[in-house]
């Protein structure tokens, strides 16, 4: 038999704190995060006909609906030079891995109530696997996004220059991440105790959609509306994004730093929040 | 002496009833306020008295506390809503308890269902690794026992099939399987015995024998099967009302909670004729079971003369009765089927009684049910399955702890003589 030395001991207790993160506890469970991400993909292409095509089939009809709709029809100005397949498609990609990241996270106590009401394991575990998830959707979308370039360079003579800003990608991405996760957490441990604001959520995303330049630049808002879209602390990162990658954007260090330190105070509240009710939450839902 | 692995202090669990809405969020407010702002008692939980608490809270536990050593086997019992699914939830750090504390030592693996963590889409490959990780195995010890687990459950065939094609019965195979392969330090198992057949039933008793008696662990369990409690436990505490009732040694204690459970059972009866079990002829307004034994807390055995005593309302005038008593089996098999001589009655109520001898029946558990017919043969109403008890071993000086066979265990008397004294 063992001896008890080498063996972990544990403590229960009715006070939970908003500090009791245990990360090396939170390493133990990597194999489940693998295994999560692994059956999220697997899940969502069983018995399909296209598998894994369906990440790249909404996007690309998205994208050939708004350049008729907003381009053909309304006649939006997206400014400068770019063709507008690459504008829309850019956006829509970096909007959907927001969104559908925002979204699975405030979903988290809801889909996850069987398994959370019969088995321990850190929680954050699940919110971690999502996004891991919608960052690999995510990856999918922009290799497209890459070849659609490839071919506007190459077959219709559009030139992009490539600047340092193309390094500030990953950065993008990791923000637009953290906020969308940390948001949707918040709202999941709201909702999952006041069912009603779920349809609160889904407002709040639509009107969102409206103020972050996914369908038009920032730099064609005029006027005394602009400082509506720069609240929208998720503003400068798709500016930047298409800065990088498509070399058109507007975007100021301030307005970064801004982003950045939302980014910072919803990521501890969420965790901190989570950390101190996830365990309570198990009582109401 | 055997060292303490769970320690449980002071454990309460309170449930807010009624509905959550905007009354519960000016009273999170309040209490969020005065206990994290201001630093006082939660004005809505006041452990001391609990008269004036509302009604709106239940106390699924109250003042818990016990230690388990290393190596016990702990049975966990009472009726429904004792609170006993909490415990295990608390101890299992799925709840969150309202007051108190647990402390413990060493790899806890919890099984409240079997299954945990299934897909249905997923093939039984994946779902093995992905039930084994939520459970908190490692990779290494499900690389190592992959092939165990597979050949455990005999799934091999369907090992790349989605579950959802499997029959019920290869699922909870396979998910007992997984389970059955955890290597925690202290099991906690809940109930599982409820699905599956009488094999499943015998696979998970023996897995868990083993995991107790031969691999020394310690094991928690909760489950209505006394004679699964009473083979496995060495020890068991009995819940009532969310506070401990008895705690000790396993037989004495499952001995107690069933003495108390059969009074309960014991005894029907109904004083409105509308509500009464029956029909346009007979209406039952009592059935009572009533042993012949001195200490009413002891449990019920096989030595006891047991008295049935019943009143029903006779609905038809100048009518000739006759009553049935119908002994089963726990499995539904007839023992007996004693008819009364039939009698004449007028309307009214009528009264009887019919005692079944002590050193008569078999230990196990019986139920009664009673028929009344008209002519001798007419039925007029059956009532079914209105009494039910169990009957305790009593063996005495015999030692000899085998199964004793067959439906009754009559002490019909020998005539034994020595007839000569060489053998010519």
């Amino acid at each position: 038999m063992l001896s008890t030395e080498k063996k972990i001991k544990w403590v229960i207790e009715a006070k939970s704190s908003y500090f009791n993160l245990n990360f090396k506890e939170l390493l133990s469970y990597h194999h489940l995060l693998w295994r999560l991400v692994r059956k999220e993909f697997l899940i969502n292409y069983q018995q399909t006909l296209l598998g894994p095509l369906w990440v790249l089939f909404q996007p690309v009809i998205t994208t050939i609906t708004y350049v008729f709709v907003f381009n053909n029809i309304i006649g939006v100005s997206i400014g400068g030079k770019l063709p507008p397949v690459l504008f829309y498609f850019a956006g829509i990609i970096l909007w959907n891995f927001f969104n559908d990241s925002f979204s699975a996270a405030s979903k988290i106590f809801r889909d996850n109530i069987h398994i959370f009401s019969k088995v321990y394991f850190p929680r954050l575990i699940v919110p971690i696997a999502l996004i891991i998830t919608q960052f690999f959707r995510f990856l999918i979308q922009l290799a497209l996004l890459v070849i659609i370039l490839a071919y506007f360079i190459i077959f219709r003579g559009f030139s992009v220059t490539f600047t340092w800003y193309l390094l500030s990608l990953p950065f993008v991405l990791l923000i637009i991440g953290m906020i969308s996760t940390s948001i949707g957490l918040l709202f999941s441990i709201i909702t999952a105790k006041y069912r009603d604001l779920t349809n609160f959520v889904d407002i709040l995303i639509r009107v969102l959609l409206f103020i972050t330049p996914v369908i038009y630049p920032l730099s064609t808002v005029k006027g005394h509306t602009r400082w509506i879209v720069e609240l929208n602390p998720l503003t400068p990162l798709f500016e930047l994004f298409r800065l990088g990658l498509l070399g058109q954007g507007t975007v100021s260090s301030s307005q970064l730093l801004y982003s950045i330190i939302f980014m910072i105070v919803s990521l501890s509240t969420a965790v901190l929040l989570f950390n101190k009710q996830g365990g309570k939450l198990i009582d109401v839902i | 002496m055997a060292e303490t692995v769970i320690e449980v202090q002071n454990i309460s669990k309170v449930y807010r009833l009624g509905q959550i809405g905007s009354g519960s969020l000016r009273r999170d407010l309040n209490t969020w306020w005065k206990t994290s702002i201001i630093k006082k008692e939660d004005p809505y939980l006041m452990t001391e008295d609990t008269s004036h608490l509302s009604n709106q809270d239940l106390w699924a536990l109250k003042n818990i506390s016990f230690d388990v050593k290393q190596g016990d086997a702990l049975g966990i019992i009472g009726s429904n809503g004792s609170g006993k699914s909490t415990l295990l939830k608390i101890i299992s750090r799925i709840v969150q308890p309202t007051t108190g504390s647990v402390r413990g030592v060493g790899k806890v693996s919890s099984i409240l269902e079997v299954g945990t963590g299934f897909h249905p889409e997923l093939t039984g490959r994946e779902n093995i690794y992905i039930s084994g990780y939520t459970l908190g195995m490692t990779k290494a010890e499900i690389q190592r026992k992959f092939d165990e687990i597979v050949d455990f459950s005999g799934i091999e065939k369907f090992l790349d099939t989605p579950i959802k094609r499997y029959s019920s019965g290869m699922y909870v195979r396979l998910a007992f399987a997984v389970v059955a392969h955890l290597e925690p330090d202290i099991l906690i198992v809940d109930e599982v015995l409820a699905v599956g057949d009488a094999d499943f039933q015998k696979k998970c008793l023996g897995k868990m024998r083993d995991v107790s008696q031969k691999e020394g662990r310690t094991v928690l369990f909760v489950s209505h099967f006394m004679q699964a409690i009473n083979n496995l436990c060495n020890k068991a505490i009995w819940l009532k009302h969310g506070q401990i009732k008895e705690i000790g040694v396993c037989s004495t204690v499952v001995n107690k909670y069933l003495a108390s459970v059969q009074q309960f059972n014991l005894k029907q009866s109904w004083d409105n004729l509308q509500e009464a079990p029956g029909n346009d002829f007979i209406r039952f307004k009592k059935v009572e079971l009533v042993p012949q034994i001195e200490n009413p807390d002891e449990p019920l055995d096989i030595r006891v003369p047991l008295t049935v005593k019943f009143k029903f309302w006779n609905l038809i005038d100048d009518v000739s009765l006759s009553i049935g008593l119908h002994l089963f089996s726990y499995g539904g098999e007839c023992i007996f089927d004693n008819q009364s001589p039939s009698m004449n009655f007028e309307k009214g109520l009528i009264e009887g009684e019919c005692t079944i001898p002590g050193n008569f029946l078999n230990d196990g558990s019986y139920f009664i049910s009673l028929v009344i017919n008209r002519d001798t043969s007419i039925q007029l109403f059956y009532f079914e399955e209105c009494m039910a008890f169990d009957l305790e071993d009593f063996r005495g000086d015999i030692k000899w702890y085998g199964k004793w066979m067959g439906a009754v265990r009559p002490r019909f008397p020998f005539r034994i003589e020595q007839t000569t004294f060489t053998l010519e």
